[in-house]
This record gives structure tokens, C-alpha cells and sequence, in this order.
């Protein structure tokens, strides 16, 4: 039976949830995945959501705490019309004010921009989804109790009521949208959603101090305080690096040497420091390639210097300033010429487009995508390819961050005609291509049942791509997902494991680098392997 | 207010982007060392993609074209009839010159009178029937009309109206808009009549004379404005793609670094007092 349809004002009335995920309503799955096609979302249990918000849609993000008293709900509320009244103000939000006044003004609700999402497609059209519902929410609180007269024309101009399920619902549903901008691609106007839900997260977060715990404490707040998201401080790293190293020479046979913190090299390459601990391969097969072309470069040992990451980008530019102003001074320390970035794709953004309108006169050392140079080192001939010991199909991933946001396209695509020779696109790609679903955190948000929502809807339409690009491959020999982007690898990681597709249908992932040394005639090994 | 700097937030494709690379999304930051080298733009990819935007809706076309068969009646109408206004400032400023503005009467004065009759009839039509086209959607379609408010429909029964009311002016009365073109002339002149006019104000071309005025007049108010917003939209925001290379980007990057936040939150430690700039280089509240 179809569900009723959710309006905007019943964000606002109280319900145990205002929309249910169903097991039926999603796109099936082709054969062999037919047996996930019944399978719902996990309840959580009273115990877990007794005190914390959870009555959106059956997971949770944030976890806000209950109000207790009807106080505590009236200083929740103040405090989100004051952050709301910050947003639209130069000294608070000079970072996106002209374009969040655009996207508030001038949509014309056509809801072209809802086909394009895949959330919204994925979860059997949760009209909540649907990219301009929190969208419109935010309109209509924004017209009604911040604009001049703004109660009196509510009831011309859409009615809602604010109390503590808005608010509290507003929150978590500004984190079932991954940010990947295709909403804002294409619309007519320009309006762009994904805009505004970063916007509402800002709110959240430098109003009310309300993030997830991943992005915020265990993210952002511990990356400034040990160094790096990941816990590992500069001790640890260099100790897991010499490991890399000595692993590189023992899987390839070829002997490399990592650069740490030498001063005046060409380039500082930032890593996510999650590949350290979770793809250590990436970070040798970088070394590798760089040694092997002859680069000039280092890594950095300084607190904060050898984790590319930034959160602040999904959620807070206080945040993000803080990161970004880091790097930099750590690049200006270590008198490099460039920064590099490697796979990760928001920390591109972050530091290469972002952080272009932060970072001011000696801090504004250039930066710029290792997926460029890497295209510059593989066209060069400088390095000898044997690309027959890539004879497997492969596929690749565009990080939204890279591509769309950048317009870094065509690099990683030369590299993988020259290396690859059973290359193949993904239908739609290129600026056009879908969000592997762990976008703006959601990659390492895994709290409740969140990791588990996250595979069923936000990374269903990759998992789809990824079998159509495969589907005319025999099930039993290997294929190769490509994704030169770390929060993308962790979540193209946790569908092939949820999925089984590794059983079933013997998919693999991994980065570009490592297709790189992997065909590299220099290495007497293959660095690639496919186990398990 | 004037609003500032923002961060950039540029999305890709760029149609000024030059070569190959509007068409496929790519950015200058596809090259080695962009900043060492000149930035190229392509104005003439910008204007090859936007003239089949603005005038045919392309891109709603390719992504919603059920919609786009009511929407471009009702937007190419409207263009219609803002050409339709040109032509009749251009044949009121002839009479003013004392050419005449009739069939027969010299090329100039037969082709501004019947490109006047085409696109003043095609767009009054064209944009009744897309408004009452968009109106019934809006209200039929539970995707539209749960989205919709009074105002939304209130503008487009607005707009329905002028074009409604101009279709039956034309109909009833002024096939040829003479009487139209009597009214630019009486503007331009203040209050002059052209030589054999006098005597032919009607009620539905008055009205719509009123009707189109207070249209003008409204629309800014309203997201309708969109239509000419959607330049800030494109070129403020979507295709702002400026790196800060220069002085005026440095400049006023730190006339925004130099502003005073008042965000709450504990770890943005913000009192009014302390810079943006002060602020990025401390560490959150949580660290100390």
C-alpha cells in the first residue's frame, strides 16, 4: 500500500515517525543480490532512542538529546532563530551568504531537481528526501520568523509551525542529504539545495554546537587536538609509514624510501590519514610513483600536517578555516612549492577551492590535485608500463569532490586508457555521475544504524552503477573498482562487503595509484591482489 | 547591503571554460601549475550554451521535459511579448520621427507593423495557455501542489490574467496594436496622440495596459524574478570560479577575515571582539 503523503508541516506535528523506509518500496536489486531486496532497515530498540531524537525516518545521524523540560525546548528554539538570523547576516556567514540568499529566494518548485537525487530515488521516493523538502522547510521558518511580517504572510506564503520536532527533525534530515550537488546541477534556475542543507548543518553546529560525533569530536575537534581524525598522533604515524615502506619492498620488490618534513622539497603531498591505517597500499604506491619519476617531495610529521582531511567542509567554515590555515602554515614552514593532494576528494575541495578565499598572502601556497600530476608522471614516459598486468576489468568512481566541484575530469581518464586496457565508464560519469553515498561524512558516520541506512538507500544507485558496468563480465573473474577517493573507498567498501559482491560477483576496489604500480614494468610483483 | 566575497562554490561544467572542456566539466585545474599560466575563458562557449538556455529552457527540457512542454509556452510567450514592447517602443519612436507604421508604408514601417502582429499574438497566446497550462499542473500534480502556497498560484492566475486580457484586447479590438503602440507614443511623448487615434481607448486594452504595468511592478517582488536573477545565480555562484591570484579577491578576502562573528557555539570561542581571521588561527574551545 502507498504511504500517505508527508507534507511540510508534518516536520513540525508530533508522530513516533514521520516516514518509514520500506523494504518494498526500494529499486530491486538484479540477480544475484535478490535476496537483499526484502531486507528493511534494523529497528532500533526504546533503550537506544529513549533520549535521543529518532523520529524522522528509523536511524539516526546526530543523536540529539531529548529537551527535558519545556525550558530546555524554548533555548533550543531561541537558539536556532539566532543561529537561523546569523546565517543571514555578512559578519556571521560572509562565506555563503550571496548564495544561500539566492537559492532562499528563487525556487520555483518544479522539483526537477528531485529526479536527480539518489537518495531520494533510492529510498522509493521518501517524499522527506526528496531535495527540496528540508529545502522548503528552512524557506518557510526563514519567511515566517525572520522576514518583516512574516507571521502575517505565512498564510499566504506557506505556514509552518516551529517547536522542537521541527527543529530536532531539521537537524537529523540535514544529514540524509550526502551533499553531492547533482540537485543544484540540474536546475533550471541555479538554485542549489545541497547549499542550503550544508547551510542548516552550520546552524546546528556553530549555533547550537549539535554534529555528529564522527565529523565534530571524533573528526574535526580531534584532528586539532592529536593531529589527526583518525587518533593517530605524529608518533604513530611515522612508526605505521616505516611499516608501509617496508611492506612496499616485500609485496612489489622494489625498494623505496618515504621523505618526512624535508624542508624545501617541490611538494608537501597531504594524504587522508585514514589510508594509512585502513589502504596502506595507496600510500606506498604513491612513494613509489614519485621516486620512481623522480619528484621532489615529502610528507609531513607536524600535528595535523599528515591528515588532508578537513570535516569543517561538510558542516562548519569556523571549522574549516581552522584546518585549512594549518596546512598552510605547515607547507609555508616546510618551503615547498605545492601542496598535493592526494585521494582524497573533499579534501580537495577543501583546501584547493574552499580555502582559496581564506588563505591570504604567504599562506596561499598553491595546490593542486595529485590526479594531475599523476597524469603528467604517467604521459611523460618517464615511467615504463606494462599494461597487460591490468588485464581485468576495471571501473571508475568520480569523486563528486573532485569532479563536479572541481572540474578535474580528464586526468585520471588518460591514466586509465594508457593503463588499463579493459576500461570502462559507469553510465551516467564525469560530472554527471552519482555520489558513492558516503558523502559528507557519511562514510565514517556509523553510529545506531546509521552505516546500515547508508548502504540500503544513500549508496544503493553506486551499488546498481557498479553492477551495470560489470554486467557483462563473467561472475567469476575479478573486476576492479577504481576510486581515487578515500571517503569513497571506505563506503565502496562497506556495499561490497554488505552486498557480498566480493563472494558473488568478485568486485574489488582500491585507488588509481595502485593501478599505476600495479602496470608499472619496474615492479616485479604485483601490488594488486585479489584475496578474500 | 552589499553583499561579500563568498567562499567559492563553483560546479562544474563552466561554459566559459575554453575548448573541449565546457562540454565535459572540465576546469583550468586540470593543468600542471594552473596558476602559472594565463586563465583562458571562452565567451563564446558562455554564449552558445546560454542562448538555447534562456530562450529555449534546454536544460529543463533535458531533465524534466514533461514540465518543459508547459513551461516553455509560458516563458517564450513572456519573451514574446517583452520583444513585442521593443517593437512597439521602435514603431512609436518612428511615428514620433513621422514615419508611418502601417502596411505599405516603406519596409521599415511594414516590417515593424507586422513583426508587432506575429509576435504580440503568438506570445498572448503562447502565455495563456502555458500560465493555464502551469496553473492546472501546479494544482493536479501532488508533487507541485504539496509544495505550493497561495502566492503560487496567485502568480501565475496574475500572469494569466494580463496575458488573458491582452489576447482579448488584441481579439476584440486591436488586431494590429495600434492602440498599443498609441500608448508607447502617448509615454514617449507625454501625453501626445498620434495623428488618427484619438477616440480608440478600450476597456480590455486598458485594462491590459494596467494589468502589464502592475506586472512589472510585481514580479521583482516574487521569485518570479528568477528570469533575471538566474544570471547571479550562474555567474555570481555556479560558474564563480575567480582563484585568488589578484589583489581584488586578496583585498576583499581580508576585509571578510577582518569581520567580527557572534556564532555561539562553545568551540568557535566567538565573543564580537575576535576577527575571522583571529578565530581560524586558534584552536576550538574542545582542544584547550
Amino acid at each position: 500500500m502507498k504511504a500517505p503523503l508527508i507534507k511540510l508541516q508534518d516536520i513540525a506535528r508530533p508522530s513516533k515517525r514521520l516516514a518509514q523506509i520500506r523494504a518494498e518500496d526500494l529499486p530491486p536489486l538484479p540477480p544475484p543480490y535478490e535476496d537483499f531486496n526484502q531486507k528493511n532497515l534494523t529497528e532500533l530498540g526504546e533503550e537506544k532512542t529513549a533520549n535521543v531524537e529518532a523520529s524522522l525516518d528509523g536511524t539516526i545521524a546526530i543523536g540529539i538529546p531529548k529537551p527535558k523540560t519545556k525550558e530546555e525546548e524554548e533555548k533550543y528554539l531561541r537558539a536556532f532563530l539566532s543561529g537561523l538570523r546569523k546565517l543571514f547576516e555578512k559578519k556571521n556567514n560572509w562565506t555563503f551568504l550571496q548564495p544561500l540568499l539566492l537559492s532562499m529566494e528563487h525556487c520555483a518548485k518544479c522539483q526537477t531537481c528531485s529526479e536527480a537525487c539518489p537518495a531520494f530515488e533510492m529510498s522509493g521516493r521518501q517524499e522527506i528526501y526528496r531535495p527540496n523538502y528540508r529545502a522548503e522547510v528552512l524557506r518557510r521558518i526563514y519567511r515566517k520568523y525572520i522576514k518583516p511580517f512574516g507571521k502575517i504572510s505565512a498564510k499566504l506564503a506557506g505556514d509552518i509551525d516551529l517547536n522542537w520536532n521541527t527543529i530536532a527533525r531539521l537537524a537529523e534530515l540535514a544529514y540524509r542529504c550526502t551533499l553531492c550537488r547533482r540537485c543544484a546541477s540540474v536546475c533550471p534556475i541555479g538554485v542549489d539545495n545541497g547549499l542550503i542543507t550544508h547551510e542548516i548543518r552550520k546552524l546546528f553546529s556553530q549555533e547550537l554546537g549539535i554534529a555528529p560525533k564522527e565529523i565534530h569530536e571524533k573528526g574535526s575537534v580531534q584532528q586539532m587536538r592529536v593531529g589527526s581524525s583518525t587518533g593517530m598522533n605524529p608518533m604513530a604515524v611515522k612508526d605505521s609509514v616505516e611499516f608501509i615502506q617496508e611492506e612496499m619492498e616485500e609485496i612489489t620488490g622494489y625498494k623505496v624510501e618515504i621523505p618526512w618534513d624535508k624542508e624545501g622539497a617541490e611538494v608537501l603531498l597531504l594524504h587522508n590519514a585514514g589510508e594509512v591505517l585502513a589502504w596502506p597500499e595507496n600510500v606506498g604506491a604513491f612513494a613509489i610513483i614519485f621516486q620512481a619519476a623522480g619528484i621532489s617531495w615529502t610528507l609531513s610529521s607536524e600535528e595535523i600536517g599528515y591528515d588532508g582531511v578537513n570535516y569543517g567542509l561538510w558542516y562548519d567554515d569556523v571549522q574549516l578555516a581552522r584546518v585549512a590555515v594549518k596546512h598552510a602554515e605547515i607547507a609555508r614552514t616546510l618551503k615547498v612549492k605545492k601542496i598535493i593532494l592526494g585521494e582524497c576528494g573533499h579534501a580537495h575541495k577543501a583546501l584547493t577551492v574552499i580555502a582559496d578565499r581564506v588563505l591570504t598572502g604567504d599562506l596561499n601556497i598553491p595546490r593542486e590535485s595529485a590526479l594531475v600530476l599523476l597524469d603528467e608522471i604517467v604521459g611523460s614516459g618517464k615511467l615504463k608500463f606494462d599494461p597487460s598486468r591490468n588485464d581485468f576489468p576495471v571501473t571508475l568512481h568520480d569523486p563528486c569532490n573532485v569532479v563536479r566541484a572541481m572540474g578535474i575530469v580528464e586526468p585520471q581518464r588518460r591514466i586509465l586508457r594508457k593503463i588499463a586496457p579493459k576500461f570502462r565508464e559507469m553510465t551516467p560519469h564525469g560530472v554527471d555521475n552519482y555520489c558513492c553515498g558516503g558523502g559528507s561524512g557519511f562514510a565514517i558516520m556509523s553510529g545506531y544504524n546509521f552505516a546500515e541506512w547508508r548502504t540500503l538507500i544513500s549508496s544503493r544507485k553506486k551499488f546498481l552503477q557498479i553492477l551495470d558496468a560489470f554486467k557483462n563480465e563473467p561472475l567469476e573473474i575479478p573486476k576492479y573498482v577504481c576510486a581515487p577517493c578515500s571517503n569513497c573507498k571506505g563506503s565502496i567498501r562497506d556495499i561490497l562487503e554488505y552486498y557480498q559482491a566480493t563472494e558473488r560477483s568478485h568486485i574489488y576496489y582500491g585507488g588509481l595509484v595502485e593501478l599505476i604500480v600495479n602496470a608499472m614494468a619496474e615492479m616485479k610483483k604485483p601490488i594488486i591482489r585479489f584475496e578474500g | 547591503m552589499r553583499l561579500p566575497l563568498h567562499l567559492r562554490w563553483e560546479l562544474y561544467p563552466v561554459q566559459h571554460e575554453a575548448g573541449k572542456r565546457a562540454e565535459y566539466g572540465g576546469s583550468y585545474m586540470e593543468e600542471v601549475n594552473w596558476w602559472e599560466k594565463k586563465k583562458k575563458s571562452s565567451l563564446y562557449n558562455e554564449i552558445r550554451y546560454m542562448v538555447p538556455e534562456i530562450l529555449f529552457l534546454r536544460g529543463l527540457k533535458k531533465e524534466n521535459p514533461r514540465l518543459w512542454n508547459l513551461s516553455f509556452p509560458f516563458h517564450f510567450g513572456f519573451y514574446l511579448i517583452m520583444g513585442t514592447l521593443g517593437l512597439l517602443i521602435l514603431g512609436a519612436l518612428c511615428l514620433v520621427l513621422g514615419l508611418p507604421v502601417a502596411p505599405g508604408q516603406g519596409l521599415l514601417g511594414s516590417l515593424i507593423y507586422y513583426l508587432t502582429i506575429l509576435s504580440g499574438f503568438l506570445g498572448l497566446s503562447l502565455g495563456t495557455v502555458g500560465t493555464a497550462a502551469l496553473f492546472r499542473r501546479r494544482l493536479r500534480d501532488p508533487e507541485l501542489r504539496n509544495y505550493s502556497s497561495f502566492f503560487d498560484y496567485w502568480n501565475l492566475a496574475f500572469i494569466f490574467a494580463f496575458f488573458l486580457v491582452g489576447l482579448l484586447a488584441w481579439l476584440f479590438h486591436d488586431h494590429a496594436f495600434d492602440g498599443a503602440r498609441a500608448y508607447v507614443y502617448s509615454l514617449l511623448t507625454f501625453g501626445g496622440i498620434p495623428a488618427g487615434m484619438a477616440g480608440n481607448r478600450t476597456f480590455w486594452g486598458s485594462l491590459s495596459i494596467v494589468l502589464g504595468s502592475l506586472l512589472i511592478a510585481y514580479i521583482p517582488l516574487t521569485h518570479m524574478s528568477h528570469m533575471f536573477m538566474k544570471y547571479f545565480l550562474y555567474h555570481s555562484v555556479k560558474w564563480e570560479d575567480i582563484p585568488n591570484t589578484g589583489s581584488r579577491i586578496e583585498g576583499e578576502v581580508l576585509e571578510n577575515l577582518g569581520l567580527k562573528p557572534t556564532w555561539a557555539a562553545p568551540h568557535i570561542g566567538a565573543d564580537g571582539k575576535q576577527t575571522w581571521a583571529q578565530i581560524a588561527a586558534s584552536a576550538p574551545k574542545e582542544k584547550k
